[in-house]
């Protein structure tokens, strides 16, 4: 790797902690006029950018109003790289179906989740927020999600969350994991309804790598 | 022996009582359970739109052996409602929702509606108040008020919203004044029909979410600005319900004007009791408790809140509609033993 790479690839990661959108972009494209690897790019430039912005979340130092700053110019950043990519290094990915569940149309963290679970490779199909039990197991089972992340703010809507885990059941696709989150969810009611928790967007990651690994045939 | 609305007035202001009062405030902080809308046949969503219904199922709880208090709305989309987003009802066991938004940015704050009192389900409200005054005026009747976050965040997409409290802070402060004055007209509003406690709950203001930076900066002085415009009103005292884990914004915390706070169950009551001086502390017993556990646990958990330092026994947000009566009547049971 030269100087020039590595000092790019630095201010990549740099700009998604500094939440400098337009840098980004111009970093990115830099990066891509030195005919330097996308993939490297993405993987040790944004991706280590938005992994340093969520350890600082973790302490504290971020809120969500900068992680979400910190994820505009991380996208700004991928959208100069990802044309540039080679066909295998964007082919299979683990899939993940999310929403926020019937009843409730909060979404910033299941916003936030869907952030951290791109970034870390994973390819999101995200139906928005008031969804449907039945329709999280519709498009899991249709584009062969291993894992569904559902999300709500309020208690009055955890009984949906149940719903989906009973659906997977009556039809048989309960290879298929469900995580739950969010304000009133606790890992208690999570174990109790037969899914699995996580506290906030970078623990989410970490569960669903966790996750998708255990539902890989052996 | 003190009727309810004493024993609150009392506790708001941090007088010795009797024993502890056991309320619900109503709006975001729901109290109203299926088992209730049979009783007194006045289902969801039909009660949200019906000052009669509205009256009856808040009244309900309290004839039923619940809260002691009355509180109206059931749901934190009026205010919104009123301002231009179009609001589905909801169904029998879901609460009403913000379904699209009329703004697209903070810069466009202009283009809201004001809250219009005499119309909409803003009089809905307002005409419910007045019925549940003349019902029983030894029952306090509680305003209630969406916190100014999370009315300007239903207004418009929430995650330009957040990112525009950076990168557009005059505009911000914008919509953040104009929303707190529409909600101070809505706040006098319940007032003058009658209600005599205000609770305004903020779930998508918490320092969780914005950070003690950005509380203090656009959470603080408007909740502050409603409360201090209100204070001379609402006689019976002020609680702000601040969601989410409370630990990052202790500080914040001590700016607030309001008589009482209420917090959730994952915050922990002898930790703010330490930190927080000078506000009635109100809370909370987990809602995920009071859905799901038997009424033993729940008196168990009640007097645990107030062995630790609660004021106010309450839930710890709005209840889930499907919780069960019993549970209820268990946590005002508790309070009633703790003299």
């Amino acid at each position: 790797m030269t100087d020039t790479q590595e000092k790019l690839l630095q201010s990549l990661s740099d700009c998604v902690v500094d939440m400098d959108e337009d840098k980004a972009t111009e970093m990115a494209q830099t990066y891509v006029d030195n005919n330097f690897n996308a993939y490297k790019a993405i993987d040790q430039g944004l991706a280590d950018g938005m992994e340093r912005a969520g350890k600082l979340y973790e302490e504290e130092e971020y809120y969500i109003p900068e992680l979400l700053m910190c994820s505009d110019a991380m996208y700004a950043g991928l959208d100069i790289l990802k044309p540039h990519l080679d066909k295998e290094e964007s082919g299979d990915k683990h899939r993940v179906v999310i929403g926020v569940v019937e009843g409730d149309t909060h979404d910033i963290g299941k916003n936030l989740v869907k952030i951290m679970l791109e970034t870390s490779g994973f390819e999101v199909v995200d139906l928005g927020r008031d969804v449907p039990p039945m329709d999280f197991v519709r498009k899991a089972v249709e584009i062969g999600a291993q894992l569904i992340a559902l999300s709500t703010l309020m208690t009055t809507t955890m009984e949906n969350m149940e719903r989906v885990v009973e659906i997977l059941k009556e039809e048989n696709q309960d290879n298929i994991k469900v995580m739950v989150g969010g304000g009133p969810i606790s890992p208690g009611f999570a174990k109790k309804i037969g899914a699995h928790y996580s506290k906030d967007a970078s623990k989410a990651v970490q569960l669903a790598k966790t996750l998708v690994q255990e539902a890989v045939p052996c | 022996m003190l009727t309810p609305e004493k024993r609150l007035k009392l506790a708001l202001h941090g007088e010795t009582v009797d024993r502890p009062p056991c309320i619900c405030p109503g709006g975001m902080m729901n109290m109203i359970v299926e088992e209730l809308m049979d009783l007194t046949g006045s289902p969801w969503p039909e009660a949200h739109s019906d000052p009669h219904l509205m009256a009856d199922l808040a009244a309900g709880i309290y004839t039923h052996g619940g809260f002691e208090n009355y509180g109206v709305p059931f749901c934190m989309t009026v205010e919104a409602e009123a301002m231009g987003a179009p609001v589905f009802m909801g169904t029998k066991t879901n609460e009403p929702r913000v379904t699209a938004y009329p703004i697209n940015s903070v810069s466009q704050w202009r283009e809201l509606n004001n809250i219009d009192v005499t119309t909409g389900r803003a009089k809905v409200v307002l005409d419910a108040i007045t019925l549940l005054k003349d019902r029983n005026s030894d029952v306090p009747v509680l305003a209630n008020l969406t916190g100014p976050v999370s009315l300007a965040s239903s207004l418009m997409e929430p995650v330009m919203y957040y990112k525009e409290l950076h990168k557009n802070p005059r505009d911000a402060h914008g919509i953040m004044a104009h929303v707190t004055q529409n909600l101070i007209t809505f706040g006098r509003a319940q007032l003058d029909a009658g209600a005599t406690v205000l609770t305004i709950s903020d779930p998508s203001g918490t320092g969780e979410i914005l950070g003690p930076k950005m509380f203090r900066q656009y959470a603080v002085p408007y909740l502050n600005q409603i409360v201090d415009a209100l204070k001379a009103s609402a006689t019976g005292g002020t609680i702000i319900h601040i969601c989410g884990r409370l630990k990052s914004i202790y500080p914040e915390l001590n700016m607030l004007t309001s008589d009482a706070i209420s917090f959730d169950a994952i915050t922990d009551v002898k930790q703010v009791a330490e930190n927080v001086l000078g506000k009635v502390l109100m809370g909370n017993v987990s809602t995920f408790a009071l859905e799901n556990s038997p009424p033993e646990k729940i008196k168990r958990l009640a007097k645990n809140c107030i062995n630790n330092g609660v004021k106010i026994l309450s839930p710890a947000c709005g209840i889930g509609p499907r919780t069960q009566l019993q549970n209820i009547q268990a946590m005002v049971e508790t309070a009633k033993d703790c003299r």
